[in-house]
């Protein structure tokens, strides 16, 4: 198996088509959520509602638009949560994540398929998720809420602008990362290919493994 | 129901002030309970005024005519039994938006225009602008906005705003046999439940209070209560407050939420600017291939 | 209403009793506020339920439903008692100084007066009347301390209604008795004033009048009457029963009050002999002495020219009451009528903006009345149960199907009330012109339109046909412009009357008063001799040559008590409170300076049109009554009722206990059950619980079940149960329930509540229940065959001939 995602020309597979689609419907949806959600949460960026349909298109598809964030981030759930687990690896990661963000990988440990940040932005947005979700159904049907049960109102009013802010938190760091930063990021999750070097730069522990010559993942 | 832009104090999730400019003194109806004699004639004159369909109910044991008010029926009498030690008393109250100085559904509200405050202190939702979002309940401690699954859109008494426009007292009112509702400037309505509340205490009811709680700023609904000290009979909250977590998040969290998200741009971009992209197959500055 | 419905806000204490005014006339409920809230007034309720006027009253007593007079007969005996009456006033108005006949005797033990004759069940009333002197006036006790003076008999008959006795008859507690007669008899001193508003819970019981007697002697006792803020108030219900009452619509009665001819008044000159009252005092006015003007008058209104002196003024034209076998007179009255239906006596019926099968007590038996009638002719502005009697689904609550039927039914659309123009009269004796809003839709008439229609093709037929007795028909006064459709205007002008020729002076001859043609002014403007016309004497002044003031449309108020004196026409001669003399004492001067009734200026009498000889002194003493030939107001009742001259607490025919007072004689004696198959009753063992009907103010009647806005305020039909009630019998609130009686069986949602409490009544726990009218089988929403009236009793006052919807058995179980 682990063979099959060595490709020609030095490449490796890094994302296969489901992970990508699976990926980007959980981006889209957040975009437009992030999108119609910000417009509901200040008037100064109402606009971008307007821009989106109105006011009322977006308060009726933002909901919608959850469900498919909430599917996709549940299949990554189904695809990744090996992959995510949290290693002591990573906890020593964490301890010089500031390395990290000053390039300086050498003080890093080894890192598998994915490193400490990814997996805590995933499990971040993972809870942040289902946070969202919950408080959300809430939101969306208020008029069936009754009166006595209003203090569920009140608090998904503050759970959710709160999980979303963490999400947008991520979510900045995650774009910031993956495209400005992380130079071939972007491609692997358009195109699921990486460099043999780039994934042995960033992810030494995960190249060994499906090459088969490597220690086996612990 | 579209009033004068020259009147709006308060209009929702606006980001410019308020075109009101002009001062009117501020409107209330009184209820006095005391004199309720359940007869809802403002519960049709209101459907009537308004044009609003009449609603299917079941009777549910009560002469109430629906548990709650609904999108097409905004004027509502409570009635409940109440045996004390000394006797026994059916409570009737009207039930209705209190149309609150510090109104918690516009507090609440995302869209734009789409709930807004007259100087006169008449809060009236504009369909138009509303996203049926349903914030305003949340933002209502007396849970009076009803949503229409149909239009999507949230709906309660107006005050009559279109006859208040133009001199006339609201429909309920007009519509009252026995006076228990009167309408006029807050101040005068003060004066005529005060001397009321004197006479209720006279006559046994000592503990007889007019209801125009703090929490919300007041109302723009003076309520006689012959049980003052017990608003809960009537349906009424003790301390009607604009739920916290509204609060919170209109204000503190909005700040806080707002700098978290310019900050994490500015900060991205500085690192950026400092550290500039990981680069793998370039000079090698990222640090020794295998290395990680 | 002897007063008027402004002037309640007058009132120091407000007795709601047998009625609900807040539930039934929310709108002139509003004086009772005015009153509450400008006055400080008290309003006291008393009712077999925690109504919606109880929830505004200062004070509620829970009686067991029929039990009024006991209640009021207690409080009558507490203001004797406790001396809380107003003695100048009872000396001066009332005939408490009269002395009753010394044959004259109440049974305490029986339950019975003086004059009973077992056989018959009925009085022989000789001895229930007043001791006269030589000139045929009735002897007087000034002192009032005469054992046998009106005010020592009425002191001795309630000295058994103790608070005791009361509580042990209504179920309600003592104190809350004495509480609420200590409020009531509050207004006694001279500066007091209150009022007792009643409606249809007086009315409907088979004790009826005498109930309403007692609250007029309560009144009397307490110095109520003929004052500003007081009187006796009969509310009353549809919005022109006033009118209709005053008009002739009780089979007994013409316009304005007279009795009707009967079989054995074989000479105009024998009829009005029998029916003018004679003076019982030298100064009593007795104003029905010029019976013969309003009657010729009214002879004139029917029959026109054709009426003359020589033809006793069309006289034996008018249909006369038949007499029965027994020697008495038939009697056409509602129950009777559709008990004559039962028996096959009668081949049709024009039910003209009357719906029986809903109205009528004992719904079956009406509609196996309608079931056997030849034709039926129904007037109304919706397709209503009696026109649609014939359905599957009511016929089958007597066991029938269509096609056992033969009855022809005919309906005619018709305009309702805000469709026609016309005059209503309310509560108050208000004459009160109303235009139409709207057109009537389709085929719809206004109701003059339709009457003259089918009295002109009638005529057309007997002119044709001859047939046997054309006269009436043919010599009616049919003078309209339009014969086919009379304007109301000229059918207004009629009933006023005018001048068919000149009028002079009666006493200068010399002047003439009124030109003929020229619209009457007053009463003493008709005429015995057949110069003047007049529909109905009581509304002379409504339409007079200042043009008609039924739409006088003035609402200045000088006396700044809610007179309004040129606000529309106030029958009597734009009278606001009736009997005022009344308000003021023995000199002319108002009981309270406050609130003047009338008041004497040392010339004439001035404020309110005076009930009065306008210009006669007080020193003069002339009765205050001046239509009672006693000239004084009747505590004591000689003949006039058939069951005594006091009232005294008889319980209703199905009750659930015996009578406290003389369990022998536990029901009116006089009452007199019908005897088809359908009357049927019950006896406490088999339905233990006492019931009540009543209204809502979300309805009217039986119509508003057509309209969705009134049906969405109270959709269904329900059932009030006290709570100790429901938990004995597993009912929870809004379960189904029936409610069986004697006669039939309902199904409706229980409404448990705190508002009816279980009662303690000769020892033994009672409770009773009740349930709204409104609904039937026609209509919007879930209601068919939640007929309240299926299980209501066919029994009748035997005075006034109202059934008694107020008071019944029935058993209760879960459904």
């Amino acid at each position: 198996m682990a063979g099959e995602q060595t490709l020609a020309g030095h490449r490796v597979l890094r994302y296969t088509l489901t992970e990508r689609m699976v990926h980007w419907a959980a981006g889209f949806s957040y975009i437009y959520l992030l999108m119609t959600g910000l417009a509901f949460w200040t008037p100064w960026m109402f606009w971008m509602a307007v821009v989106l349909g109105g006011g009322s298109v977006s308060r009726m598809l933002h909901p919608w638009a959850g469900l498919i964030y909430t599917w996709s981030v549940w299949r990554m759930y189904v695809l990744w949560n090996q992959d995510m687990r949290i290693t002591e690896g990573d906890r020593k990661w964490m301890q010089v994540v500031g390395a990290y963000a000053r390039h300086e990988h050498d003080k890093l440990p080894p890192v598998d398929r994915f490193n400490a940040g990814q997996k805590y932005l995933f499990w971040l947005m993972f809870w942040g998720g289902f946070a969202l979700l919950l408080s959300g159904v809430v939101l969306w049907f208020p008029e069936y809420i009754p009166g006595s049960l209003g203090f569920l109102r009140s608090l998904a009013i503050i759970v959710h602008p709160v999980a979303a802010l963490l999400t947008i938190g991520g979510f900045i760091i995650h774009v910031y990362m993956g495209t400005a930063v992380v130079r071939g990021g972007f491609s692997s999750v358009i195109r699921g290919e990486v460099s043999e070097n780039w994934a042995r730069v960033h992810h030494p522990l995960w190249l060994a493994r499906i090459s088969g010559n490597a220690p086996a993942k612990k | 129901m579209a009033g004068n832009t020259l009147d709006l104090k308060r209009v929702s999730a606006s980001t410019t002030p308020p075109p009101g400019v002009r001062t009117t003194p501020t409107v209330s109806k009184l209820i006095d309970t005391s004199t309720c004699i359940g007869c809802k004639a403002c519960e049709v004159a209101c459907q009537e005024w308004n044009d609003l369909p009449p609603e299917t109910t079941v009777q549910l044991g009560t002469y109430q005519t629906m548990p709650d008010t609904s999108p097409n029926f905004w004027n509502l009498i409570r009635f409940n039994e109440h045996q004390t030690d000394t006797g026994f008393h059916w409570l009737m109250r009207k039930d209705q938006c209190m149309h609150c100085a510090d109104p918690g559904c516009l507090e609440a509200c995302p869209a734009p225009g789409a709930i807004v405050q007259y100087e006169n202190g008449i809060v009236d939702f504009q369909q138009e602008n509303c996203i049926g979002c349903g914030y305003c309940i949340t933002g209502c401690p007396f849970d009076i906005p009803k949503f229409n699954t149909k239009t999507k859109k949230v709906y309660k008494c107006t005050l009559c705003t279109d006859r208040v426009a133009v001199g006339l007292e609201p429909a309920c009112i007009k519509a009252c046999p026995t006076s228990c509702l009167q309408f006029g400037t807050k101040d005068a309505m003060l004066g005529i439940a005060k001397k009321r509340v004197d006479q209720l205490k006279a006559n046994g009811f000592d503990k007889a209070a007019i209801y125009d709680p703090e929490g919300v700023g007041g109302t723009g609904v003076v309520t006689i209560l012959s049980f003052g000290d017990q608003p809960e009979l009537y349906g009424l909250p003790r301390n009607p407050t604009i739920p916290l977590t509204v609060r919170l998040w209109k204000s503190p969290l909005k700040w806080l939420g707002n700098l978290a998200i310019v900050g994490g741009i500015v900060g991205t971009f500085v690192h950026y600017l400092k550290y500039g992209p990981k680069e793998v197959d370039g000079a090698g500055h990222s640090g020794k291939e295998g290395g990680a | 209403m002897t007063n008027g419905w402004t002037d309640i806000r007058n009132a120091d204490v407000v007795l709601a009793m047998g009625g609900n005014p807040a539930e039934n006339h929310p709108v002139g409920f509003r004086f009772v506020m005015e009153a509450k809230r400008n006055r400080n007034a008290k309003l006291v309720s008393v009712d077999p339920r925690f109504n919606r006027t109880s929830a505004v009253a200062d004070s509620f007593t829970q009686i067991r439903t029929g039990t009024d007079i006991a209640f009021l007969g207690g409080t009558i005996n507490y203001a004797l008692q406790h001396n809380r009456i107003h003695e100048e006033y009872v000396r001066m108005f009332t005939n408490a100084t009269f002395l009753v006949r010394e044959d004259y005797s109440f049974n305490e033990a029986e339950g019975l007066f003086s004059g009973w004759n077992p056989e018959k069940k009925s009085y022989d009333k000789t001895s229930w009347n007043y001791e006269l002197d030589a000139k045929g006036f009735a002897k007087t006790d000034p002192t009032m301390q005469h054992p046998r003076s009106v005010f020592q008999a009425m002191k001795k008959f309630y000295a058994r209604y103790t608070p005791e006795a009361v509580a042990n008859i209504c179920g309600c507690s003592k104190e809350d008795f004495v509480k609420a007669a200590e409020l009531i008899t509050s207004t006694y001193p001279a500066n007091k004033v209150g009022t007792i508003l009643y409606a249809l819970g007086w009315t409907h019981h088979s004790f009826s009048v005498q109930l309403i007697h007692a609250a007029a002697m309560l009144q009397l006792l307490l110095g109520n009457i003929g004052r500003a803020g007081g009187g006796l108030n009969a509310l009353r219900g549809h919005a022109n029963i006033q009118g209709g009452t005053d008009c002739g619509m009780a089979y007994h009665n013409l316009p304005g009050y007279i009795a009707i001819q009967k079989a054995d008044h074989d000479s105009l000159k024998k009829y009005l002999e029998t029916i003018t009252p004679k003076p019982l005092q030298q100064n009593s006015m007795n104003f029905w002495s010029n019976t013969d003007r309003f009657v010729i008058s009214q002879m004139k209104a029917y029959y026109g020219k054709a009426a003359t002196a020589k033809n006793e003024f069309g006289y034996q034209w008018h249909p006369k009451l038949p007499q029965t076998p027994a020697g008495t007179y038939e009697n056409w009255s509602w129950a009777f009528i559709f008990d004559h239906m039962q028996n096959g006596k009668m081949d049709g019926l024009i039910s003209f903006g009357m719906n029986p099968v809903c109205n009528g007590p004992n719904t079956k038996k009406v509609i196996s009345g309608l079931a056997k009638l030849k034709w039926l002719v129904v007037v109304e502005c919706f397709e209503q149960e009696t026109a649609a009697f014939w359905k599957p689904d009511i016929l089958a609550e007597i066991g029938k199907k269509p096609q056992d039927v033969a009855t022809e039914v005919f309906m005619l659309p018709a305009a309702n009330f805000a469709e026609k123009d016309g005059a209503f009269v309310n509560s108050a004796r208000w004459i009160q012109w109303k235009w139409k809003a709207a057109d009537p839709p389709g085929e719809a008439k206004a109701d003059q339109e339709i009457i003259a229609r089918i009295f002109l093709k009638v005529r057309e037929l007997y002119a044709k046909d001859g047939g046997k007795f054309p006269d009436p028909v043919m010599n009616l006064n049919w003078w309209y412009s339009n014969a086919a459709s009379p304007s109301l205007t000229e059918v207004c002008k009629e009933i006023n009357g005018w001048a068919v020729e000149d009028l002079k002076d009666e006493k200068d001859p010399k002047t003439i008063v009124l030109k003929a043609g020229q619209q009457l002014g007053k009463f003493l403007d008709t005429r015995a001799d057949g110069s003047t016309l007049s529909g109905n004497w009581l509304y002379i002044g409504m339409y007079t040559e200042a043009g008609n003031l039924t739409q006088r449309r003035n609402n200045a108020d000088p006396s700044g008590m809610g007179r309004y004196s040129e606000w529309t026409f106030n029958w009597p001669a734009n009278r606001r409170v009736m009997y005022n003399r009344c308000s003021a004492d023995a000199q002319g001067k108002p009981w309270d300076a406050t609130r003047p009734g009338i008041a004497w200026n040392g010339e004439k009498w001035v404020g309110d049109v005076p009930d009065y000889k306008v210009d006669s002194p007080p020193e003069a003493g002339l009765g205050a009554f001046i239509m009672l030939p006693e000239g004084v107001a009747r505590l004591f009742i000689p003949g006039q009722f058939v069951e005594g001259p006091f009232p005294e607490h008889y319980e209703p025919v199905e009750s659930p206990v015996a009578n406290p007072l003389h369990p022998k004689q536990s029901s009116n004696p006089l009452v007199r059950p019908f005897k088809t198959e359908w009357d049927k009753f019950g006896k406490a063992e088999e339905f233990p619980i006492a019931c009540t009907t009543y209204r809502l103010t979300e309805h009217f009647h039986y119509w508003t079940k057509n309209n969705a806005y009134n049906m969405q305020l109270q959709p269904e039909f329900f059932v009030e149960i006290p709570e100790e009630l429901a938990k004995e019998k597993g009912i929870a609130n809004g379960d189904k329930v029936r409610v069986t009686s004697a006669r039939a069986s309902i199904e409706g949602k229980a409404m448990v509540t705190k508002r009816i409490k279980a009662m303690t009544v000769a020892g033994k726990t009672v409770y009773q229940i009740g349930f709204p009218i409104h609904w039937g089988f026609l209509g919007r929403g879930q209601q068919k065959g939640t007929l309240a009236n299926l299980m209501t009793p066919p029994i009748v006052d035997p005075n006034s001939f109202a059934p008694e919807y107020k008071g019944f058995l029935v058993k209760l179980e879960k459904a």
